[in-house]
């Protein structure tokens, strides 16, 4: 028996860490309102129940002073968390400096992965831990959805339009390996669209990327 | 359901086919939508029995298929026209003290236009499913094999067609059609929310219209819309579905509220905390509407800072979905809450269940957040919990409290409670594991998955079965107390809008005589009154 997955899976760069961060925070906002609306709902459900004492409720209509507190509360708790999803959203875009690109390109039904060396791959996707990555995304047929849950990030792969993300892996997490499922629905091959990535050591990538370029040319040689 | 009380009985071609009168109609409304609420649910069982083992039991196409039908049939063919057409039609006219819609036989039509888009549907369980999600996102419904998608775009445009006719129906007969001293501030606010939810019908089918024609024209007419190699762009056809579908979330769920603000003053016998409050925030939700639907769109290509305007937009939509949520809550405090079935529903049920959904949108809401969430399992467990703990526990609280009024009879009040309990355990049972999955990376639509999301989806499945067989009890209890239930008085609620002062099931015309209306409904209960009640 695997162990159940039943939360947010390895943080594998800094930033899918500061998003873990902002989704706690969310979660400790939104969680705070649904206990207090269910602990309300709950007491007067129980507290004001009709019985042969309490027949009618009390004749009030409404509270203009209460109507202003519950539309201003709310409106200025998401006017601050917005803002801090905004200085997150230009940390996520913004292009790090000197990536190593890989192009990716979804197909029905594998991933295909380009590296700068010209080497191409199927279904198995290598990034050097430490370094900045940046994926070039595009479809050659219908929409995939080109999804690291590890990075926390997802963009679709569309025919005719390139769409990107970056993400650098943490050091230790070298050796490890992660799924990369495709999650825009993509017809019967959808479900088993997965690639895996792999995170090695710079040197071990290079060495790696070299090695298969050279394998490839052999093979396509023959 | 039983015919009306006039004499002479007429044949059922002529009492129910060749009817133009609002209360059969809503009642025809009710029946159908009903049946394609079982149809469905079944759609929804077998999806569910697919994930039991990660491998999935069915074939990759089938299950598709099976997603597909049990989206599209739910939002077009049950929860819309059960709250607009059934709910809408039957409760509008008479709580505005009319005699009937504004055009009685325009209303006929829409019913019978959505029958036939419903048929559709049906015909193609015969013909070829469709296979490409309710949402039939370009390339791939364009390139996907047989009739499937052809039929889904037939069903789709006769459905916003019969949608559409509707609606102008209900804005015409609401503004025009109110009894003397019924002012829009006298106005129950289940008429309100319908108001504002016929107005987005009106504004945001056109774009859905427009989004499949297209979608049709390229998969036959050589078109390239949708087709990059051509210069088209799939993303036009994004926009154009968002823009009618994100408000569709709010006219799926625009009525339930309106429901659920007619059911808490009378089962707690007080007046409803902020009428205009209330009203005023079903305008603004109609309003902020039209401006979010990119949200579904942040990772579909566009840069990611360009989600941010759709970002605040949709998180500034909860607020007038929030004061709703405390003026109900208001509402009971300090009242005198009678545990009835249909405030079970609206209460627990509802509000209990609903706010998971709110507060998972608030989240998903969020650009950076949804880079990991969109498409997974959690994404699913939001539209559930708005969807299935949001409108269908109003349409069952709503069925319930109406149903007296429409047969005259009482349903088992027993059987009632059972249903509930299934109802609020199998939703929660069902829907919140899928929260975890998705957190945990799930992505949706998948037939078979990695085996450590197995032990959250069999809890899923267990659950689903848990509602089916709620379901099964509220069908019986409903249609079997239509014909053998006790017999009630005209109010047995003791309730205030003016439906409840005329006999149960109303007369032909409604009202011998246009009511006069000098307050709103939701007025302070005397003891005298509620002597009234206990005796009636």
């Amino acid at each position: 028996m695997v162990d159940a997955a039943s939360w947010l899976p390895t943080e594998l760069t800094p930033m899918s860490h500061s998003l873990d961060v902002l989704f706690d925070v969310a979660l400790g906002v939104v969680t705070f309102f649904f206990v207090l609306v269910e602990v309300l709902l709950v007491t007067f459900l129980i507290r004001y129940r009709r019985t042969k004492t309490n027949q009618t409720g009390v004749n009030v209509h409404g509270n203009n002073r209460l109507e202003v507190i519950w539309t201003l509360i709310p409106a200025a708790i998401l006017v601050c968390m917005g803002v801090y999803c905004v200085k997150v959203v230009y940390a996520l875009q913004t292009p790090p400096a000197k990536p190593e690109v890989i192009k990716v390109t979804g197909h029905m039904w594998f991933w295909e992965f380009q590296y700068p060396n010209g080497l191409t791959t199927k279904n198995d996707l290598r990034v050097p831990a430490g370094e900045n990555v940046l994926f070039e995304i595009h479809s050659a047929d219908v929409i995939h959805g080109f999804y690291i849950p590890a990075v926390r990030i997802q963009q679709d792969a569309l025919p005719g339009r390139q769409t990107e993300f970056w993400m650098n892996a943490d050091t230790d997490k070298v050796g490890q390996v992660f799924d990369v499922p495709c999650d825009q629905f993509c017809g019967s091959g959808h479900p088993i669209m997965d690639a895996k990535m792999t995170v090695m050591s710079p040197a071990d990538y290079e060495h790696w990327e070299q090695t298969q370029l050279q394998k490839q040319k052999q093979n396509s040689g023959q | 359901m039983e015919a009306a009380v006039q004499a002479p009985r007429k044949s059922f071609i002529r009492e129910w086919v060749m009817t133009v009168d609002h209360k059969k109609i809503g009642i025809m409304y009710g029946v159908t939508s009903l049946f394609f609420f079982l149809l469905a649910g079944l759609f929804a069982l077998l999806v569910r029995t697919d994930l039991l083992v990660p491998s999935g039991l069915f074939s990759p196409q089938t299950y598709n298929e099976f997603f597909t039908m049990h989206a599209t049939i739910m939002i077009f063919a049950v929860i819309i026209p059960l709250l607009t057409g059934a709910f809408g039609n039957y409760l509008v006219p008479l709580m505005i003290g009319a005699r009937d819609m504004a055009f009685p036989r325009m209303n006929a039509l829409s019913y019978w236009l959505y029958l036939a888009s419903g048929v559709v549907l049906l015909f193609s369980m015969f013909f070829g499913m469709p296979d490409a999600g309710w949402t039939s996102y370009p390339p791939y419904s364009i390139q996907s094999q047989g009739p499937g998608i052809d039929l889904w775009v037939t069903a789709i445009h006769i459905a916003g067609l019969s949608s559409i006719l509707g609606a102008i129906n209900f804005v015409v007969t609401i503004h025009k059609m109110r009894a003397p001293g019924m002012t829009y501030n006298r106005m129950p606010l289940f008429v309100w929310s319908i108001l504002v939810t016929a107005y987005m019908q009106i504004f945001g089918t056109p774009a859905l219209a427009g989004a499949v024609t297209t979608l049709l024209a390229d998969r036959h007419f050589g078109t390239v819309f949708y087709d990059a190699t051509a210069g088209g762009d799939p993303m036009l056809y994004q926009h154009l579905f968002w823009f009618y579908s994100h408000p569709a979330v709010y006219i799926m769920i625009l009525p339930g509220f309106g429901i659920i603000s007619e059911l808490l003053p009378v089962f707690s016998r007080k007046p409803i905390f902020g009428y205009h409050a209330i009203a005023y925030s079903s305008v603004a939700i109609g309003f902020l509407g039209f401006f979010v639907w990119a949200h579904h769109m942040f990772v579909a290509g566009m840069s990611m800072s360009a989600g941010i305007p759709f970002m605040i937009s949709s998180l500034i939509i909860a607020v007038p979905t929030s004061v709703k949520i405390f003026n109900w809550l208001a509402t009971m405090w300090r009242g005198a809450v009678d545990y009835t079935v249909p405030m079970m529903y609206a209460s627990l049920g509802f509000i209990g269940s609903f706010i998971i959904g709110g507060f998972s949108g608030v989240i998903v809401a969020e650009v950076p957040l949804d880079m990991h969430l969109h498409d997974t399992y959690f994404i699913v467990a939001h539209i559930h919990y708005v969807l299935f703990g949001g409108s269908v526990m109003t349409i069952m609280a709503g069925l319930h409290y109406w149903f007296p009024k429409v047969t005259g009879r009482m349903f088992n009040t027993k059987l009632g409670h059972i249903s509930f309990w299934f109802y609020f355990i199998g939703t929660q049972v069902t829907f919140f594991p899928m929260h975890l999955v998705g957190l945990a990376g799930m992505p949706r639509r998948y037939q078979s998955y990695l085996p450590e999301f197995q032990f959250w989806n069999d809890v899923s499945t267990i659950g689903s079965y848990i509602l089916g067989v709620g379901t099964l009890i509220i069908i019986f209890n409903l249609f079997y107390s239509a014909k053998y239930g006790k017999k009630v008085g005209n109010n047995p609620w003791g309730a205030r809008t003016l439906e409840w002062t005329i006999s149960s099931p109303p007369p032909e015309h409604n009202f011998t005589e246009l009511p006069v209306v000098t307050e709103n409904p939701y007025q302070p209960y005397s003891p005298q009154e509620v002597e009234e009640v206990a005796t009636a």
